[in-house]
């Protein structure tokens, strides 16, 4: 077998649907379920600190785009910045939390987008580390020789599933109108949007070698903590998904909706923080190499004890080097990570020999990938 | 590779790891899926006696076993010996509040896990200068500061019990940062020393392993 060649991310692309909503707005876009302000809102957008977020549908339900079509305008965006067209990809690979479509995948509909005729196309569904599982899919074709340029892309249409009629008349919402916690917060949380960079056994000027990208699930110790197609009660147990009550009893007991555990959810932090801590531990991460870090989760959200064991463990990049868009863009879920490296890119801020961390935590069941690049 | 920074770090990876261990244990997967049962609590009690009762008791050992170069650390884990050597009634008293009989818990039996990690404490705290066991309490203390207030609220939720019946899970454990804090400065009395270090780790890596054995064994 011939060796493995180095993959260069030669481009980046994003897309973000229609004008920005601000937190003032975004209630009235999505619309209040059973009439009535959010308990929760306001307390979600503390913690996540978003200030301003896009989305594909319109308060009348309009939709302007498709996830698949976001999805192929990053993919142009990101062909265009490396000089290429859609006929030069050899490759696609999509990635999402919720596709359009319940089948066929998620690259079938974004390759249909796009056009640029036959090529070879993978789906990866999962949540916000569905991205990274593209871009590994990408790279490894690349690397192996399989083809010469690849695209990863990553796409959410969330909002789409944030109407109140998602929720009215279900489990979720109770007597009195109000809406369990559990389905409330992911409302406030996340938004629409898309992104995708080309990879490339050639590297050109300002583009990014990969050095590696690790995904670590732990979904053998953690139940589902983000997930939907089951109620809470039920989201444990394989043989009571909706698909024993149908799809209509299974929406009024509350098991269509995106749902999270925000108990399991500081347990599932405190696992990415050990995960997080053995890459450094074993030297695969050095924190004081990395020149650009981004995290689609915010350095403020992270509990001060959090931060501070980090600091105590000598894991900690200092907040300075943190480089993040999720104020601005919003939480884009699997999208996040391209959304930011595209503004970093576009920033001007990345020089030669420069390390850039990407860290991708996926509450979905436990799951957190990173990957390390290096400015050429 | 032998500071508090270092150690401190792997520590932390042993800490993380010992709780998705736990999560998956059959007690724990229970109480976090809302189907915990009293008999449950019940036979959780009897064994956090156990390991509770002999903790103050092989600290004390460990204490006996510091040399003079090392009396702050002495003096400290004998204080802590002291603040925890009466606990094991309060869980006496969470047991007897939520129903149970007195007279249960005080007999009740080490499980495998309990007896294997007793047996550990007591071996460890018998070798002369064993600085080992600091990897232990940051395990065994780290449940109490991270993880019992969450397994007490869980449990008094599901159970629907009063506070009185939950002291020792709600009430026992110190704050995160005070218990990072002190950890810190017990670490700073023995290291930097490449042997001391690895012998931390290496404790806390056993102990976490039988103190999951012990709540595995409670649901078998």
């Amino acid at each position: 077998m011939s060796e493995l060649r180095d993959g260069y991310i030669t481009g980046t692309g994003a897309f973000l649907p229609g004008a920005p909503v601000s937190n003032d707005q975004m209630e009235e876009h999505l619309g209040r379920v059973a009439g009535r302000d959010s308990l929760f809102g306001k307390k979600a957008l503390r913690w996540n600190g978003v200030e301003s977020r896009h989305y594909a549908m319109a308060p009348d339900g309009s939709v302007s785009h498709s996830n698949a079509q976001m999805c192929a305008l990053a993919v142009g965006a990101a062909l265009e910045r490396a000089g290429l067209a859609p006929r030069d990809l050899g490759m696609l690979a999509a990635a999402t939390t919720q596709g359009d479509l319940l089948a066929p995948g998620h690259a079938a509909q974004v390759h249909a987008e796009l056009g640029g005729g036959p090529m070879e196309i993978a789906s990866f569904q999962s949540v916000c580390g569905s991205s990274l599982m593209a871009a590994k899919a990408a790279w490894l074709n690349v690397r192996a020789g399989e083809h010469d340029v690849t695209a990863a892309c990553a796409g959410e249409f969330s909002s789409r599933w944030f109407r109140p009629s998602f929720y009215e008349g279900t489990a979720l919402v109770d007597a009195k109108g109000r809406i369990r916690a559990e389905a409330d917060f992911l409302r406030f949380t996340l938004s629409d949007g898309a992104g995708g960079v080309v990879i490339e056994a050639k590297p050109r000027p300002g583009a990014l070698k990969i050095n590696f990208i690790d995904i670590i699930s732990l979904a053998d110790r953690y139940d589902p903590c983000m997930w939907a197609g089951a109620t809470v009660e039920d989201r444990t147990d394989p043989l009571a998904f909706w698909a024993k009550a149908g799809p209509r009893a299974a929406h009024e007991a509350g098991a269509i909706a995106l749902l999270q555990d925000f108990e399991l959810l500081k347990r599932v932090i405190r696992a990415w923080v050990g995960v997080y801590l053995e890459k450094v531990d074993q030297g695969r991460i050095v924190p004081a190499d990395v020149d650009h870090c981004l995290v689609h989760y915010s350095a403020k959200s992270l509990r001060a004890e959090i931060v501070s064991l980090l600091e105590d463990t000598a894991g900690m990049i200092p907040q300075e080097k943190w480089f993040s868009v999720l104020r601005e863009v919003g939480n884009v879920g699997s999208a996040s990570i391209w959304l930011m490296l595209d503004r970093l890119m576009r920033s001007g801020q990345v020089k030669p020999g420069q390390k850039i961390l990407c860290v991708v935590p996926e509450s979905g069941r436990a799951l957190v990938g990173f990957m390390m690049l290096e400015a050429v | 590779m032998s500071d508090v920074a270092d150690t401190l770090r792997k520590l932390t990876i042993v800490f993380t790891e010992f709780e998705g261990r736990l999560e998956q244990t059959p007690l724990i997967r229970k109480l976090t899926r809302g189907r915990f049962e009293l008999a449950d609590y019940h036979a959780f009690l009897v064994q956090l006696r156990q390991q509770v009762k002999e903790g103050a008791l092989w600290m004390s050992r460990a204490a006996s076993n510091i040399d003079d170069q090392h009396l702050e650390l002495r003096s400290l884990l004998m204080r802590h010996a002291v603040t925890e050597h009466r606990d094991f009634r309060l869980l006496e008293a969470d047991y007897v509040a939520s129903g149970g009989e007195l007279s249960v818990i005080q007999s009740g039996e080490k499980n495998i896990g309990s007896e294997a990690l007793s047996a550990w404490m007591y071996h460890q705290a018998s070798q002369a200068n064993p600085f080992g066991l600091l990897g232990a309490m940051w395990i065994i203390e780290g449940l109490g500061s991270i993880k019992a207030q969450e397994w007490g609220r869980r449990v008094k939720e599901t159970l629907a019990l009063p506070d009185e019946a939950v002291r020792f899970l709600l009430y026992h454990g110190e704050n995160d940062v005070e218990h990072i804090e002190e950890f810190k400065s017990m670490l700073a009395m023995v290291l930097p020393d490449e042997a001391a270090a690895k012998r931390i780790v290496r404790t806390a890596e056993v102990t976490a392993r039988l103190y999951a054995l012990q709540i595995e064994e409670i649901l078998q």
